[in-house]
Parts: C-alpha cells; sequence; structure tokens
C-alpha cells in the first residue's frame, strides 16, 4: 500500500552513493555499565586496546589505527579487526551477548563532494525556478492536496500520528486537560476514570463550551467510539479534567496556575494546555511552572497560537504560555501536513519557538451532548494530539518531564516545513 | 485592584509562608499558594505592584494575563 506519507519527501536517486567503508566492523555489547570480560583470543583477536587502559579513557589515534580491537568501555562498543568467521566466534562465544555488528563507515566533513553539492544546488534551483513558473506552486490559502482524509474507522489525525497502529494506550498514565472543563455525562466516556475539578469562581467542571471536552475526546478518547470514527489518542489514560476556563471561554493567570499546581501534585506527567495570551515576551509565573513541573515529572504541552494569517503574509506570533522556554509549543497541520493558515510562526526571542506539530485542520472530536461530536480546528486541536502521544510514549518507556519530551521530538517524523513553523516536525505514536 | 502571580526563587521554596507574610506585609491580599510551582497569586492596588519586588525570596512579580478562546460556533479555535 502507498504510504501518504511518502509525498512529503522527494524521492532521490541513492545508487552510487554506497558509503565507504574501512573494513572493521563496530560490535556493540549488551549492557554498557558489565564487568563481564569478552573473550577476544577465542575468536583470534589479538592486540585488544581497552579504553580504560588510557588515562580519562581518552584511546590515542595510533592506538585506534593499529589494534585488533579497541575497546570503549564506557559505551559497551568495540571496533574490531576480524573476518566474517571471527565474528560468529565472537557472538557466539562472547559471555557478553552482542547486540550488533555494523561494517565501520568512513565520515566526511559535508559536503563530502563538491559535484554532488553542486549538482545538488543546480538541482534546487532548477526546482524553485520551475514552482515559481509553474501553476503547480500553491497560492496562498489556496487548497492543497491531502494525504489524509477521516474514514469511518478513524479521523485523519488519529491516523497521520499512528495512534490507531500503535501497541499503547496510555494505560496507567495521568493526562491532565487544562481548559474549559468536560462534558461528564459524554455517552463516549460513560466507563472512563475521570477526576475533574473547577478553578473558575462560581463554576462547577461541567463544561459549558465545548472546547475542553474536544480537547479531551482528542487526547484521550475511546479506541472504538460507540458511533463514529475513533478520534482519540490515548483511550486508556486517566482524565484528569481542570477548568481554568469558565463557559464564556476566558481565563486568568490564577485559575490555569492553579491548574497546573494540581496537575503536577496529582503526578500527571502530560498536562495539555490550548490556551493562550498573544504577548511576544515570555511570562515568568509560566516559565517557572514549566520548570518545576518538569523537575517533578510533569510536561507541559501548549498551543503555539492561531494568530497568524498565511494567506495575507502574517505569520503571528507564538504566545504566552506556549513561548516560555520550559513548554513545549504545538503548531497545527492540515491534511496535506502542511501548516493550516492560522499556526503561529517561531519568534527570534528565547523561547518563542514552535517544537513539533499535530493535526489541527477539520478535527473531528467529541462535544458537549446532545450534540456529541463537532469538527473544528485550531492549534488547540493539534495541542491534545501531543499530550495523547506523550502519554503513549510515557506508558511505552517510562521517561517523564524533559526525557519525554526530548522522546517525542527524536521521535516526531521530520516535514518539508520549515522549522520556524513545525518545529521537529510531526509527533508519532510508539509502534 | 490589580491581579498579580508573583514566582518564587528556589532558595525560598521551603519556606513559602515567611514570604507570603512579607507579601502580605506589603499590601498583597493574597488568593493562592501554589506550594508545587512556588507561586503565589493575589491582587495588589493598582500602582503598588512594584513595591512587592523587595520581598525576601520574591524572583519576579506579574500582572495576569487573561487568556481568551474563540466562542464555541467558530470554526479555528
Amino acid at each position: 500500500m502507498k504510504d501518504p506519507r511518502r509525498p512529503a519527501v522527494p524521492e532521490r536517486e541513492t545508487s552510487g552513493l554506497r558509503p565507504r567503508t574501512t573494513g572493521r566492523r563496530v560490535v556493540v555489547f549488551a549492557d554498557a555499565d558489565s564487568e563481564e570480560p569478552v573473550d577476544w583470543a577465542r575468536a583470534g583477536v589479538r592486540d585488544v586496546a581497552d579504553s580504560r587502559d588510557f588515562a580519562d579513557g581518552d584511546v590515542p589515534p595510533e592506538t585506534l589505527r593499529g589494534a585488533g580491537a579497541t575497546v570503549f568501555a564506557a559505551l559497551g562498543i568495540a571496533v574490531v579487526a576480524a573476518d566474517e568467521g571471527q565474528l560468529r566466534e565472537l557472538r557466539a562465544g562472547s559471555a557478553r551477548p552482542v547486540l550488533s555488528v555494523s561494517p565501520e563507515l568512513v565520515h566526511h566533513v559535508l559536503p563530502a563532494d563538491i559535484g554532488t553539492y553542486a549538482r545538488g544546488y543546480r538541482d534546487g534551483v532548477a526546482d524553485l525556478a520551475g514552482r515559481l513558473t509553474s501553476a503547480e506552486w500553491p497560492a496562498p490559502g489556496a487548497a492543497r492536496p491531502a494525504r489524509f482524509r477521516d474514514t469511518e474507522e478513524a479521523t485523519w489525525g488519529v491516523q497521520a500520528v499512528r495512534a490507531d497502529a500503535s501497541g499503547f494506550s496510555g494505560r496507567g498514565i495521568r493526562v491532565a486537560v487544562l481548559d474549559t472543563g468536560f462534558d461528564l455525562a459524554h455517552a463516549d466516556f460513560v466507563a472512563r476514570a475521570v477526576t475533574a475539578r473547577s478553578f473558575v469562581a462560581g463554576e462547577d467542571a461541567q463544561d459549558g463550551h465545548g472546547h475542553g471536552t474536544h480537547c479531551i475526546g482528542t487526547a484521550c478518547g475511546p479506541a472504538v467510539p460507540p458511533a463514529g470514527p475513533r478520534y482519540g489518542v490515548a483511550s486508556d489514560a486517566e482524565i484528569f479534567a481542570g477548568k481554568v476556563l469558565g463557559n464564556e471561554g476566558s481565563g486568568t493567570d490564577a485559575g490555569i496556575l492553579a491548574g497546573i499546581n494540581w496537575a503536577v501534585t496529582s503526578g500527571c506527567p502530560v498536562i495539555s494546555m490550548s490556551l493562550g495570551a498573544d504577548v511576544v515576551e515570555a511570562h515568568p509565573p509560566y516559565s517557572a511552572a514549566g520548570r518545576r513541573a518538569l523537575q517533578r515529572g510533569s510536561l507541559i504541552i501548549a498551543a503555539a497560537g492561531n494568530n497568524a494569517d498565511r494567506r495575507t503574509g502574517d505569520d503571528g506570533l507564538v504566545g504566552a504560555p506556549a513561548n516560555s522556554v520550559e513548554i513545549m509549543a504545538v503548531g497545527a497541520l492540515d491534511q496535506g501536513l502542511e501548516m493550516a493558515y492560522f499556526s503561529a510562526r517561531s519568534l527570534p526571542e528565547r523561547g518563542g519557538q514552535v517544537d513539533v506539530a499535530a493535526p489541527g485542520w477539520e478535527v473531528l472530536s467529541a462535544w458537549p451532548m446532545p450534540d456529541r461530536y463537532r469538527t473544528i480546528s485550531g492549534t488547540s486541536m493539534a495541542t491534545p494530539h501531543v499530550a495523547g502521544l506523550a502519554a503513549l510514549w510515557a506508558e511505552a518507556t517510562g521517561r517523564r518531564g524533559l526525557e519525554l519530551w526530548a522522546t517525542l521530538c527524536q521521535e516526531s517524523e521530520r516535514l518539508l516545513q520549515p522549522s520556524l513553523d513545525a518545529g521537529s516536525g510531526l509527533v508519532m505514536a510508539p509502534r | 485592584m490589580t491581579h498579580i502571580s508573583v514566582t518564587v526563587d528556589d532558595g525560598h521554596l521551603s519556606a513559602l509562608d515567611g514570604v507570603v507574610q512579607g507579601l502580605r506585609a506589603r499590601g498583597m491580599q493574597v488568593e493562592q499558594v501554589l506550594d508545587g510551582l512556588g507561586i503565589i497569586t493575589g491582587s495588589v492596588p493598582p500602582g503598588t505592584l512594584g513595591a512587592l519586588s523587595g520581598v525576601a525570596g520574591v524572583l519576579s512579580v506579574d500582572e495576569q494575563l487573561r487568556h481568551r478562546l474563540a466562542p464555541p460556533d467558530a470554526p479555528v479555535q
């Protein structure tokens, strides 16, 4: 089956680009910290240099060149001059299990070959000229080809992040969504563990707006809703619904900070905040809250903002709280995996950058009964996709805080969108 | 009244009560002490926010922002 993601990456001629190798092998052993010796003699490998025998573990380059094997003890890796038979012996006879054996590659300072560079440059110019003069280059805001669409099984967003193909469901992970509350009587969530709390004076946690229910639906909706397609990412996550925006859709720092405090002290590894104020400067309370939340194992994920209008050349700005360095900012993608026209672009200020992107255009999710479902757009809709994915990764890896943040970025799929808009790209579910 | 958030520095996280007393002494009406974050929210009479910066343990004093969503029937939220 054709992978709808592939058109994002142009096909390249790869034949003739076989990497140069040294003839040696790089052997990776299990357990870097193990003291278990490797039986080199049995495999017939002589002149073994061990980084532990050198001052500060610093192996001189001449030793590297001459040794039969050079062992980097702290890494559990050895570079070995050995033939296939010796390598087989090493795999079979070693008390330390061998994880992998790969050819040692020759690395170059890029560009390796000025001819390749010049050809690439020529092709780039030709492509740009072609795009500028052809009708293929879409006018700003024009409809672009969709790679994903809602099906009877799942929304386009759930498919694009591969939540429907993941072996994880967020089980055992608490996900806090700080928003307009939750429709506690929603038919799709009757059997779910939900802890709801209001931080808005004079209002209970029941969602009188709809935005909060929609965001919770995307982050934590069921794997098989009783009606309609799957729209939720972390279908077994424990829901913490914090109402920090009133039924009329607004709130202040006091309620939002109270909600963050509640989520952190409740042990939620993931805190989703589809809200913001259009200010350029990072707001010190959110920076402190983000930092202290990370220290306590809670990752705050916030919407980059909807204040751009790319159709008219307005790039907008990443507002608070997403513009704090310590808080992850999420941009919105359409079904073509291109930026939605309203998705805010990074600012040069420290912290004012978009970190990742997720589906945020025509997103179907839960809405307070009796409507039950609604399709809306926004970086607010992209944010809970990432929150749900963070819950899947938290379950899959046990990672929390900054480690979880790094995992989301590492595992995101790079896009042909400027990093200013999409950061590390489309966040993906663990397999 | 001006609604504010006071961020407490790392050195005073375990001594929030003392910071709260200092803030009250300088005229702040304290509403919430968020011990998980080291942030104290409340209000002061207009124009008096600067006086709080002198309290030991205060990292910053900021006026609260208002966050507003689009109405429920808006296509972009």
